[in-house]
């Protein structure tokens, strides 16, 4: 429970797609100028997010990992199936399964409830281009987030820290065309400053949660040590072949 | 430029300045914040996509009649993602310290928006040898940006231009250090670079007012 | 003729010959291109296991330089005297330890399996190190490296590699200045217990001459990277400490 929440809140603050990583720029830049087109687009993501984090999880486990195909035919420690590493597939297989989930997103909403299909419409399209989204699927390759569950937490929170961002920036647009902005920065130079602003605040989250589990001091040391030593040095003084 | 018609010669100026892919289209925004804390890494990576995007341009014009429309997304995808792994695979085994430089700009080539921008924009719609300009213009108009971005954010936050020092010593105290001034670390910090892109833009649009948003 | 490609039989047929190609293209160059690529790794592991005890290129202060590839093999048999792998407490010679993937090693240990641990053995100028691989987690991927102890535990050399990291921050952990901030660190506290080496920001010693304050200066912007640093000495370095006891 409680890796659930840490996670949580590190996507969505700590390891915010748009202001600490950088991620899914362009539309978040692009399609800001309204807070209602930005909800629309936000919530798209979310929802991509939440379902393309978890089917790439299981394409990672269960496929491209090393020794991940151990369950084609049984084998253990390297050897048939298992020792095969298909990691260098893992971008066009990321990529296959964004595009597939965006495109059939599409045609269903299309389908079965136009007056969705409508406020979203081109958003929905626009989702597979948005780096935020391979962005996700990468990071929770090379984080190794562990289980299903938290892939499926890791896709729903990093979207909302995403949809945050986009919701935050739009209502600062709205407001600040009333502001008397130089002519040449309007629209979207004030827009990067502020977003380059906005990602300085959150550099203040940094320092929050990370690396929690490295940091707690082992108040006594020497007993952990003692102990690895005891277990392991015994069986390997007694089967020991070291040439020294 | 005999060899270009002036509609042609126009693919390739105008994304340089008036039509530039980061400052007007908003295109390829990421990487630009990515890697440009280094003005090496931005050359390298200006010259990666100059290469992806002439070519991917090509292959898709190329492709433009036959691709199914319901699921072209996918296949510039796919088409994008196999051509920089394929590339990536024979550096690795032909050239492998050149790959070692490259590798860390793989995965931000392939989530370039600035290579399916064009895709979706150009490509499919023209010719390949007008698309290969496209491609061209474009790439370069956005290693401009790159390479201006990285040139302050080097210079400033951490004193060298290309990994030399043009500034002197810091820890000597020599050059301007000398004289009291410091390297200004926020400068290495991705924010940094998007003040500086706003800042691009601002000197941009003063020198060209049709740029100007209402 | 102007073919109908809105059509639901041109799609599906266009998807699967898309796929078709694709795949076989990619496993056709995946697969021809092996021995080549595998060649290259080889040779680069040699270089960064003699590059981390002290057999490189490297003059001046200037760039990391490496032995060349032309010359690794050689060096490595004449520096590289032995190769172990450690597996279940028994250290079992091999001379093909270093071709070792500690990915899947790691990944082996994570699934329950028994993970094995190689280490190398070079002597240089009379003096002997023990050279051990280690892998964790930067920023964006993975970063790796080779660290080369003493019996007592004391960094006679150290490289690092990674596969992504910024350009200009966390990439710096591959440039000279920060590898060599480790040379002298000690990986045991003084009471002998182990303390691992951490990367820390505002140390007091940022010209690294303290070397047993367990320490050495981080590179400015690159937290994550540098507490990954410091992450993967203190995993992967701790599983050894049992043989480190047993020379003794």
């Amino acid at each position: 429970m409680i890796e659930h929440l840490e996670l949580f809140f590190k996507s969505i603050f700590v390891d915010n797609m748009v202001f600490a990583v950088f991620l899914g720029m362009c539309s978040y830049l692009a399609v800001s100028k309204k807070v209602a087109t930005a909800v629309g687009l936000g919530a798209a993501v979310i929802f991509v997010l939440a379902i393309t984090v978890p089917l790439n999880w299981l394409l990672d486990q269960y496929l491209l990992q090393p020794g991940a195909l151990a369950w084609a035919d049984g084998s253990a420690n390297g050897e048939g199936f298992s020792g095969m590493d298909l990691g260098f597939l893992s971008f066009i297989m990321f990529i296959a399964t964004i595009a597939t989930m965006v495109q059939l997103v599409e045609i269903v909403v299309e389908k079965f409830s136009p007056s969705l299909y409508n406020s979203l419409g081109i958003f929905l399209p626009l989702i597979a281009v948005n780096c935020a989204i391979l962005g996700g699927s990468l990071f929770m390759q090379s984080r190794e987030i562990e289980t299903f569950g938290l892939a499926v937490n890791y896709g729903v929170s990093s979207g909302i820290g995403w949809f945050l961002a986009i919701l935050a920036i739009a209502a600062i647009r709205e407001k600040i065309r009333y502001s008397n902005v130089p002519a040449p920065l309007r629209g979207l130079g004030i827009t990067f400053i502020i977003t380059g602003l906005m990602g300085i605040g959150f550099l203040s989250f940094g320092g929050m949660l990370t690396g929690g589990e490295d940091e707690t001091p082992s108040p006594e040391p020497t007993a952990q040590v003692e102990k690895i030593q005891t277990e392991d040095a015994k069986e390997l003084a007694e089967n020991t072949k070291i040439a020294e | 430029m005999g060899l270009l018609s002036k509609k042609d010669a126009k693919l390739i100026t105008d994304p340089l300045a008036d039509n530039n892919p980061i400052t007007i289209q908003v295109l390829g925004i990421c990487s630009a914040l990515a890697i440009t804390a280094e003005l090496k890494a931005s050359l390298v990576m200006g010259i990666a996509v100059l290469f992806v995007l002439s070519v991917g341009n090509v292959v898709i014009s190329l492709m433009r009649n036959i691709i199914p429309s319901k699921i072209r997304i996918i296949v510039q995808l796919i088409v994008v993602a196999a051509l920089v792994i394929i590339v990536d695979q024979v550096l690795k085994a032909f050239a492998f310290e050149l790959s070692k430089t490259l590798s860390v700009f793989i995965g931000l080539i392939i989530t370039n928006c600035i290579i399916m921008g064009r895709f979706e924009a150009f490509a499919l719609a023209n010719k390949p040898w007008q698309s290969f300009l496209d491609g061209i213009g474009n790439a370069l108009g956005y290693a401009i940006i790159l390479v201006i971005v990285g040139f302050f954010r080097e210079l400033l936050g951490s004193g060298t231009l290309f990994g030399i020092p043009v500034l002197g010593d810091p820890i000597e105290m020599t050059g301007v250090y000398g004289l009291g001034y410091e390297n200004n670390g926020f400068m290495l910090m991705p924010p940094m670079a998007l003040i500086i892109v706003g800042l691009i833009i601002w000197v941009q649009r003063s020198r060209n007012k049709d740029l100007i948003e209402d | 003729m102007a073919v109908n490609t809105d059509k639901n039989s041109y799609t599906i047929i266009f998807a699967v010959a898309m796929v078709v190609i694709v795949g076989s293209l990619l496993a056709f160059t995946a697969s021809s291109l092996k021995p080549n690529i595998e060649e290259n790794k080889r040779m680069e592991k040699q270089q960064n296991i003699l590059y981390a005890m002290g057999v490189n290129g490297n003059e001046g202060t200037g760039d990391i330089t490496f032995v060349s590839t032309d010359k690794v093999a050689g060096e490595f048999s004449t520096y590289i005297k032995e190769q172990l792998v450690i597996e279940n407490g028994v250290a079992k010679v091999d001379d093909q330890a270093y071709l070792i993937d500690v990915k899947k090693e790691q990944a082996k240990a994570k699934n329950g399996g028994t993970r094995r641990l190689p280490l190398f053995i070079g002597e240089k100028d009379g003096k002997t190190s023990y050279i051990v691989p280690i892998r964790g987690k930067g920023l964006w991927d993975a970063i790796w490296g080779f660290v080369a102890l003493d019996k007592n535990m004391v960094v006679q050399g150290a490289f690092f590699d990674h596969a992504g990291e910024t350009p200009g921050l966390g990439a710096n952990i591959k440039q000279r200045y920060f590898m060599d901030d480790f040379d002298g660190e000690k990986l045991l506290n003084d009471a002998g217990a182990f303390k691992g080496i951490t990367v820390a920001k505002g140390n007091n010693d940022p010209k690294n001459l303290i070397k047993d304050d367990n320490e050495v200066d981080a590179l400015a912007g690159a937290t994550i990277t540098g507490d990954g640093v410091s992450a993967m000495i203190k995993k992967d370095l701790k599983l050894y400490l049992p043989y480190f006891k047993n020379l003794k």
